[in-house]
């Protein structure tokens, strides 16, 4: 999942790196960073702005605990656009049955958006494999978009594999 | 204990190495002693009510083909007169498997319950025919009845839930149960090779059978899942309201694109109030679901203990006599032994 947080930092030397070490050792990866210097607090601290990828709730828990032990302050704390993302493997004839289509089905949905697509062609009149990466801005979107995806699969003679987790 | 063995294939036999293997341990830890008085297979069976020689019964059936060679032993279908006229405090039934008329182990179980026997049985077949049915039959006539071989093999998938788990409200049953199915998705993973030439290579060392349908089409964890269902949700559930899809249309390259995204395919059956199916999914590498070979796995969702997974070999005559002791070891404690 993709988080966004704001944090407040005392304006001295060698804090943003006191921050960034619990994101990086508990497996976040770093995707942008917004310095608001012109906000500054009335206690002269100053926001910055962080998004980065983590794995899971249990992680992102652990980052934020090890955070506040270090004394830095979160004030906002919200997944991003696109945030949750959902994997699904389809086999079958996915070309000649209107790859297009499919992923058109998914994008119209509010909130959701095909995000990746990866495709392994079968021999010649073999079934081909396609891997889709859905982004979705909640998990309740998320579901949708999977539920969609698994009717469109059942018309057009598709194995779906979904996520264990998936419902 | 006086024991009846119904079905001398592999099963009872490696339930009869284990008596002989573990004599002095059941005695001094347990204080029960096993004592087969009879055993029974297709084509006839050898009865000795002072017990008969395992290590004797084991070596005839070998080099013989049946129980029947045994000193003494007689030929013919004989199943029923000797589960119902020998004295017995046990009957095992470990016959084969048929999941349409659970036959002929559904007739063993009843006649052995009518008769005042307890019952142990490793087949799923009278389980998926006739769940409700035994169960009942089993209390009305006062007799223990157990099954923990039925599914996962050595992994105490039935007894761990009811027993242990017995506090918890359990929501949800996963599990990776057909070790044919788990061998073949991993060595397609493992050598990228395609489905057709994993499976023959599986035919050749024995662990997928010569007609493989029950497992790859997924109807052998769903048998699994229905009794899990029964015996743990306690739903009244029959083969058919599982959903079950194979792993035949199962490419390599479709393990290849999901190991890319750091996750594997396995064939997991899924038990929990109003849903029961069977089908191919990703699991996360790691997962305690993502076992390889011929491993089985099982985790329960649970309100407090939230989640309990286990993990062991779900097949094999040495490993499933595990099960199949472990239940005759429970009867005897229950009995007050």
């Amino acid at each position: 999942m993709l988080v966004r947080i704001v944090m407040e930092l005392e304006d001295v030397p060698g804090q943003l790196l006191k921050a960034f070490e619990p994101i990086s050792r508990f497996g976040g990866n770093i995707q942008s960073i917004m310095h608001q210097r012109e906000r500054k607090t009335p206690l002269g601290r100053v926001p910055v702005m962080l998004v980065f990828e983590i794995g899971d709730r249990a992680r992102l828990n652990r980052i934020l605990g090890a955070l506040r032990a270090r004394g830095v302050r979160v004030t906002q704390l919200g997944e991003r656009e696109g945030a949750v993302r959902a994997t699904a493997l389809l086999i079958g004839h996915i070309i000649h049955t209107d790859l297009r289509d499919t992923i058109d089905r998914l994008n119209v949905l509010k909130g959701v958006m095909v995000s990746d697509l990866s495709l392994a062609m079968g021999d010649p009149g073999k079934e081909s494999t396609a891997r889709i990466t859905i982004a979705a801005d909640n998990e309740k979107r998320a579901n949708l978009a999977i539920s969609n995806l698994q009717r469109i699969a059942d018309r057009k003679k598709l194995l779906m594999i979904t996520s264990l987790e998936a419902r | 204990m006086r024991i009846v063995l119904v079905g001398f294939g592999n099963l009872g036999k490696g339930l009869s190495r284990a008596f002989i293997q573990k004599a002095g341990f059941l005695r001094k830890t347990h204080g029960l002693i096993p004592r087969v008085v009879a055993a029974v297979d297709e084509f006839g069976a050898a009865v000795d009510e002072k017990g008969l020689n395992l290590a004797g019964l084991l070596k005839t059936a070998e080099k013989r083909g049946t129980v029947a060679a045994y000193k003494g032993g007689k030929r013919g279908k004989l199943a029923l007169k000797v589960i119902e006229d020998v004295e017995a405090d046990v009957v095992y039934d470990l016959t084969p498997t048929n999941i349409k008329t659970g036959e002929p182990g559904l007739t063993h179980i009843k006649r052995a319950m009518l008769a005042g026997k307890h019952v142990i049985t490793s087949n799923k077949g009278p389980l998926v025919v006739a769940f409700k049915e035994l169960d009942s039959l089993a209390r009305r006539c006062g007799i223990e009845f157990r099954y923990s071989a039925s599914v996962g093999g050595a992994v105490p998938v039935i007894g761990l839930a009811r027993k242990l788990l017995a506090g918890n409200e359990i929501r949800e049953i996963r599990g990776v149960l057909n070790g044919t199915t788990n061998y073949l998705l991993t060595r397609m993973s493992t050598e990228g090779a395609p489905f057709e030439i994993v499976l023959r290579e599986a035919q050749e060392l024995g662990i997928a059978e010569k007609d493989p349908t029950l497992d790859i089409e997924g109807i052998d964890t769903a048998c699994k899942i229905t009794i899990l269902a029964n015996s743990i949700l306690g739903v009244n559930a029959k083969l058919k309201d599982v959903k079950i899809t194979g792993i035949t249309r199962v490419r390599s390259e479709a393990i290849r694109l999901a190991r890319e995204a750091g996750q594997v395919i396995k064939l997991v059956g899924v038990a929990r109030q109003g849903l029961l199916e069977v089908g191919p999914k990703l699991i996360p590498v790691g997962h305690p679901l993502a076992v390889s070979g011929t491993l089985n796995a099982v985790t329960f969702e649970l309100d407090l203990a939230r989640e309990i997974s286990i993990t062991g070999f779900g097949a094999g005559p040495k490993e499933t006599s595990s099960s199949l002791l472990g239940d005759l070891i429970d009867i005897h404690r229950t009995l007050g032994g």
